[in-house]
């Protein structure tokens, strides 16, 4: 068997796998403080729009229009300069100038105001299909705005939006390789991307190295359709099976 | 002795530029068994729509117990609830069936019937599943307090909802043709939970094509006509001896 464990040693894409665990962690680091963070902001955004408040609906509209409307990597640019121009007035004199500017602080907030508008966009077109009928129930029960949300718009919200939010979970998966492109690497803190450019420096193998890179995103995006699938399981447990199909799961690999 | 638990005062409804109810009053004492009847369009959902406020008519007054609701118009002559609670109560107070169930489909029968004896009144868990419990076997599905209702049949769906209607303890429950979506053949099972109520003295007010269940089982019916009463009374006399001509029509045409 040492042939195996030699060829394991010697294996260029053996090494590239070793190479880039650590870096696969930046990207995980991003995604995994993001999602649970933008996820009740989305919610609160969609409830935003939806609402009969003028001055609140417009608000969240602009907010949700701004940030679909202007690519994300123009995102991380400009807030990087605005926190950088206000960092000797501010940050500086308060002492916080190294959090704000460090981009596992930035990348996060940014990627963050960014889902958040995605999926508050997805949440709000489902609201807005929310059977009549089951909300009607809850009024005539004498139920008030915020037991009507709790007993009948969220469940229903969750699950018809859940295919979509996957979806968006994956697309911010992938956007957080675009961190380090705007940001500042400081020490060896760099993402898969980065990592992969670095040791596409050294020997020109843009085939193999990017390659792994992309086998990550592409792992990890296969652990995050397989969970999400098994949570919309869980949330469609009350639909028969041949209705079942209509929500069938297709999952989007590529952007 | 009777009190009354509903007094519902010239209402009038419009939608847009069309007044669809042009003053309709109602009493309701306690035991009433009040069936709403006449064609399509006479206005009598949205009648009864406006009894719990689903509705909010453009003038007249609802009392529950007594007690008026009061409404307030905004300088753009939109009416609303004066106070949103008032009105939450009166709703808790008064019960409604649908046409189309309108069961929270997330939930299973029995937390369809404990989710608002919980949400609205409070109760705590156990308490609430036991009321629940009491009521599904009244209507007698307590055997599928754990199925969700897309896997029950239309009657069964229509017995959980009056069992959520019932498990508030209402002083009234309004039936919006609560048969009309289902088989012909399940039509009977609903009737039946519905007319056991009515014996047992369940405050009812019911908007019906079925017209053998009005002349049994209420004591009193109102047809309704282009949005106007045009007659009411006790239904053996109703029936039996139409005074106006537009009952008479809509009977034999009903009958046919």
């Amino acid at each position: 068997m040492d042939w195996i464990t030699n060829w394991l040693a010697n294996s260029a894409i053996v090494q590239d796998i070793i190479t880039l665990a650590k870096p696969a962690t930046f990207n995980l680091y991003f995604a995994l403080i993001s999602i649970p963070l933008g996820f009740p902001f989305a919610m609160l955004l969609a409830l935003g729009k939806n609402s009969k408040n003028r001055i609140l609906s417009t608000l969240s509209k602009a907010y949700i229009y701004a940030f679909r409307g202007s690519p994300l990597f123009i995102q991380f640019f400009m807030f990087y300069s605005f926190a950088l121009s206000l960092n000797r007035s501010l940050w500086k004199p308060w002492g916080i100038d190294e959090i704000v500017l460090h981009p596992l602080f930035l990348g996060p907030l940014v990627l963050v105001l960014n889902t958040s508008a995605y999926a508050a966009e997805i949440f709000y077109g489902v609201m807005r299909t929310v059977p009549n009928g089951q909300i009607e129930a809850a009024r005539a029960i004498g139920m008030n705005r915020w037991q009507e949300f709790w007993s009948v718009t969220w469940p229903n919200t969750i699950r018809l939006a859940w295919p979509a939010y996957t979806n968006e979970v994956v697309f911010l998966f992938h956007a957080t390789a675009l961190v380090y492109f705007t940001l500042p690497v400081i020490n060896d803190q760099k993402d898969l991307m980065n990592k992969a450019g670095e040791l596409f420096e050294k020997d020109y193998n843009v085939f193999l190295h990017f390659s792994v890179a992309a086998l990550y995103f592409v792992a990890i995006s296969m652990f995050i359709f397989f969970t999400f699938g098994l949570v919309q399981k869980y949330l469609s447990r009350h639909i028969r099976k041949e209705e079942r199909q209509k929500f069938r799961f297709k999952p989007n690999y590529m952007r | 002795m009777t009190s009354t638990v509903l007094k519902i005062d010239n209402i009038k409804k419009r939608f847009g530029e069309l007044e669809v109810l042009h003053g309709l009053s109602l009493e309701a004492q306690k035991g009433d068994v009040i069936s709403l009847i006449g064609s399509s369009g006479s206005g009598k959902s949205t009648f009864l729509r406006c009894i719990n406020l689903l509705e909010i008519p453009e003038e007249g007054d609802i009392s529950l117990s007594g007690e008026l609701i009061s409404l307030k118009t905004s300088r753009s002559g939109v009416r609303s609830a004066a106070d949103p609670k008032q009105v939450q109560h009166l709703r808790s107070r008064i019960g409604m069936v649908f046409q189309q169930f309108n069961l929270w489909s997330h939930l299973t029968i029995l937390q369809n019937v404990m989710e608002a004896p919980i949400r609205v009144q409070g109760l705590a868990k156990a308490e609430a599943k036991e009321i629940a419990l009491e009521f599904l076997n009244k209507v007698g599905i307590a055997d599928k307090q754990d199925v969700y209702p897309a896997f029950l049949s239309g009657g069964q769906q229509q017995r959980a909802a009056i069992a959520r209607a019932l498990a508030m303890r209402p002083d009234a429950i309004l039936f919006d043709e609560p048969t009309s979506a289902l088989d012909p053949e399940l039509v009977g099972e609903v009737l039946g939970v519905m007319r056991r109520l009515a014996e047992e003295g369940t405050t009812m007010i019911v908007v019906t094509h079925e017209m053998a269940f009005a002349r049994d089982v209420s004591n009193k019916a109102i047809f309704l006509h282009q949005g106007l009463i045009e007659e009411q009374g006790h239904p053996s006399e109703m029936f039996t001896s139409p005074k106006s001509i537009r009952l008479q029509q809509f009977l034999s045409n009903t009958a046919a």
